[in-house]
């Protein structure tokens, strides 16, 4: 009888989690319509941005530029320039009208445009004294003061502080933010409301009607003084509304004896109904994730219907590094296409966004590149979650179906439901992971960036720990 | 020990069904094995098993004495070839090839070895989905033979081939057990292992029939019995009933004798001056005898035709 035979390649041959991943993108490249489904999401996210892009009209043309940090800079101020650091105090007697969020009290800020950087302490109806900046709704504070109240800002340098007193002997401090302007800037009263917004949601969509708030209050002891105690003189000046078509009434500014009061509608402070320019032109991740959620599931389905698997299996016992390797290469090769995708889609929108009237943000600005790169791990994401649906199903039209329901209904029940509804169902489904396309804080906005990704993320490493475990205890 | 399979009291129970039931054999080095059974026996579920990719109830299967998932590159060591349409139809022949050298590390110039070796040539660069039976069944042996195993197991290879591709199958088989490698060959036709295999494992309903070699199993199905050709055929039955053999006359000239040995016969038709035109010994063919070792199991299952298989 012979010897038995030795193999001559089993000295060369090697394991390792690096020959799998080769192995697995062979597999992947090595079929022509895959590399096409990876190209056909690319085109067809760049080709929704642009539709979306040609179909964005700007109301009077020349529309303002688009605001990554959307903001109102409106209601009713009046104020004298303040040299240097100073102090400046005041009596709120009386506030009437805008709802929770009227604002009565005081601002320093380096000038009159709007958007520039401010400091503010106000007496509100629904949140307290507030130290308020940067056009943010909040901000420290939030103990009652309803008027009569004292309220107090000091400059010293770049920081001013809040004081609130009910009696105007005894302050307490609110808080101090940093106002970057040096040299003379605007000090002064004002009054504020958000606009009473109506929005309407249904199936689809969403229409924003909003109609200005008027709110009024009274001021007295007012006093402004410079460092070291002299009273800043100089002619009271008001700035009002805007102005535009859809500007609110610029209000009024009376003095009688003491006492001063202003009327103004329009907010000082975020704009919760703007436009997501960047979020709106990569809507087309939805219809590119259709083609990468197939290639995904496809990838590990294609093994069973072809009985391949039992091959892979064969060759690799090892099972759980085997769909680790399966969900790397797909990962990478849709987070490649992915970032095409959506950076493509940013580029090819910008002009069209121009030639509409809407001056699209830049690049470069960290929300947009957020969104973007954020776009394509949302992607990559997503076919992993389609690899590990695949692995548990193992039949590729219900994998695709479930994968896709479960990222698209949420998104189109949630505009059919109440908002708070709304914001909880895209919480909490997997479709919590689009939030990542957000560069805006809006009314609707339902979680953070990077948490609604960690949401999905986390979906996506149940149902790849569920996948690992099914491989491994089944028969292939 | 490199290389034998080895299957020692797999069982398998899918459902209600027992597929599996106590299997136990030895595929040795430098032999050919076939594995025979009807349709349902069993057959692929254990080379599955052998393979790691269905658990068995009970048992186990040995590769080189190791159980085949603790192998760090398994195509080194048994090579299989399970069902010749396992291929993706998009991927080219070398692409497939490709993929699962790269799953082992093996080197690539051995993707090119075995193509050649298949005689798959011409067709490497084409996609799978366009290749007729013969060339699917030559890619499966050409991905068997990737790692070089000294292990080998093909399940019904020749199912389905022309002849010519039947011969080739054969042919590589006998060449590839005369380096020394273990070769495993399921079929459910007795007669696509005729003068293929050396040793057989005839299974039935998941249990092992017979476990033997070829020439043992052709020598007890023929029973010692020599074909006797006489232009007197009463005298000759005289003549040797006389000498205790067991005669039967068969076609017209001829006649069956059994219990004594083919030299004896001579000797006493010689002796008895009976004249004698042809005296050839009796061969069974595998055919015949694996319908006399499956009688049983057949006719058990006719029998109890109610049960689903």
């Amino acid at each position: 009888m012979t010897a038995p035979y030795r193999s001559t390649v089993l000295a060369d041959a090697r394991d390792g989690f690096g020959r799998l991943l080769a192995a697995e993108w062979t597999k992947l490249a090595t079929v022509p319509r895959w590399r096409l489904a990876l190209a056909a999401s690319v085109l067809l996210t760049v080709a929704v941005a642009v539709l979306t892009a040609a179909g964005s009209q700007t109301t009077g043309g020349g529309g303002p530029p688009a605001r990554l940090r959307p903001l109102s800079d409106q209601g009713r101020i009046t104020y004298q320039m303040l040299p240097g650091d100073g102090a400046l105090t005041a009596r709120v007697t009386a506030q009437g009208g805008g709802g929770g969020w009227a604002k009565a009290g005081l601002i320093i800020r380096a000038d009159l445009r709007p958007g520039t950087p401010y400091a503010a302490i106000a007496v509100t109806p629904g949140h307290g004294v507030r130290l308020l900046s940067g056009y943010r709704d909040g901000g420290p504070g939030g103990a009652p003061g309803t008027p009569p109240a004292w309220l107090r800002l000091t400059r010293a340098g770049t920081t001013v502080t809040g004081y609130a007193s009910p009696d105007g002997r005894t302050w307490r401090r609110v808080g101090a933010v940093e106002l970057d302007a040096p040299g003379p800037a605007a000090a002064g009263l004002f009054v504020a409301a958000p606009d009473r917004v109506e929005v309407q949601r249904q199936f689809g969509g969403e229409s924003i009607s909003g109609t200005p708030a008027d709110t009024r209050a009274s001021f007295d002891n007012v006093t402004l003084t410079a460092a070291g105690g002299a009273p800043v003189t100089g002619p009271w000046r008001d700035r009002g509304g805007a102005g535009g078509p859809a500007a609110p009434d610029p209000g009024g500014t009376t003095r009688t004896g003491g006492t001063v009061t202003l009327a103004g509608s329009g907010d000082i402070g975020p704009d919760a109904f703007a436009d997501d320019v960047t979020r709106t032109t990569l809507t087309g991740a939805l219809v590119g994730q259709a083609a990468i959620v197939a290639l995904a599931v496809l990838f590990v389905t294609a093994e069973y219907r072809r009985a391949t698997i039992r091959l892979t299996l064969a060759a690799s016992p090892r099972r759980g590094r085997v769909l680790a390797a399966k969900a790397t290469v797909v990962g990478l090769a849709v987070l490649a296409a992915g970032l095409a995708a959506a950076f493509g889609s940013l580029l090819a929108a910008r002009p069209v966004l121009r030639a509409h009237g809407t001056e699209p943000p830049p690049l470069t600005d960290p929300a947009v590149l957020r969104a973007a790169v954020g776009t394509a791990v949302l992607m990559a994401v997503v076919a992993v979650l389609g690899v590990a649906t695949a692995t548990i199903l193992r039949r590729g039209a219900p994998a695709i179906t479930l994968v896709l329901l479960v990222l698209l209904v949420p998104q189109i029940v949630a505009t059919g439901l109440p908002v708070a509804a709304a914001r909880w169902l895209q919480r909490l489904t997997p479709a919590a992971g689009f939030a990542v396309q957000h560069t805006v804080r809006r009314y609707d906005t339902p979680i953070g960036a990077f948490a609604g990704l960690g949401v999905l993320c986390l979906y996506t490493a149940a149902a790849l720990a569920a996948a690992a475990w099914l491989l491994r205890r089944r028969d292939a | 020990m490199e290389a034998t399979i080895e299957v020692r009291g797999l069982r398998k129970r899918f459902g209600p069904r027992l597929a599996v039931d106590g299997l136990s054999f030895t595929a040795a080095p430098g032999l050919v094995t076939g594995f025979v059974g009807p349709n349902g026996a069993g057959k692929s579920t254990t080379m599955r098993m052998i393979l790691g990719l269905d658990r068995p109830d009970e048992g186990a299967a040995l590769v080189g004495g190791r159980p085949y998932r603790s192998l760090r590159t398994p195509l080194c060591h048994l090579g299989a070839m399970l069902d010749a349409s396992a291929v993706h139809p998009a991927r080219r022949a070398r692409d497939h090839l490709r993929w699962l050298a790269h799953a082992n590390g093996i080197p690539a110039r051995r993707v090119g070895e075995v193509i050649e070796l298949a005689g798959l040539g011409s067709v490497a660069n084409r996609p799978a989905g366009g290749f007729s039976l013969g060339m699917r069944q030559r890619l499966g042996i050409a991905a068997a033979l990737l790692g070089d195993p000294p292990a080998l197991m093909f399940d019904e290879p020749v199912n389905g081939l022309d002849p010519e591709g039947v011969a080739w199958i054969r042919g590589l088989l006998r060449s590839l057990a005369a380096q020394g490698r273990a070769v495993l060959v399921s079929s459910h036709l007795m007669s696509e292992l005729e003068g293929g295999a050396d040793h057989l494992v005839v299974i039935g309903r998941g249990r092992v029939i017979a476990d033997t070699g070829v020439a043992e199993l052709l020598a007890a199905a023929s029973g010692g019995r020599t074909e006797l050709r006489t232009p007197d055929r009463q005298r000759a039955m005289t003549a040797l009933a006389r000498e205790g053999a067991e005669v039967a006359a068969a076609e017209r000239d001829a006649v069956t004798v059994s219990g004594l040995p083919a030299e004896r016969i001579i000797e006493v038709l010689t002796a008895a001056r009976v004249p004698f035109t042809g005296i050839a010994e009796h061969r069974a063919t595998l055919e015949e005898a694996y319908m006399e070792l499956t009688r049983d199991a057949v006719e058990f299952r006719a029998g109890t035709g109610g049960e689903a298989l």
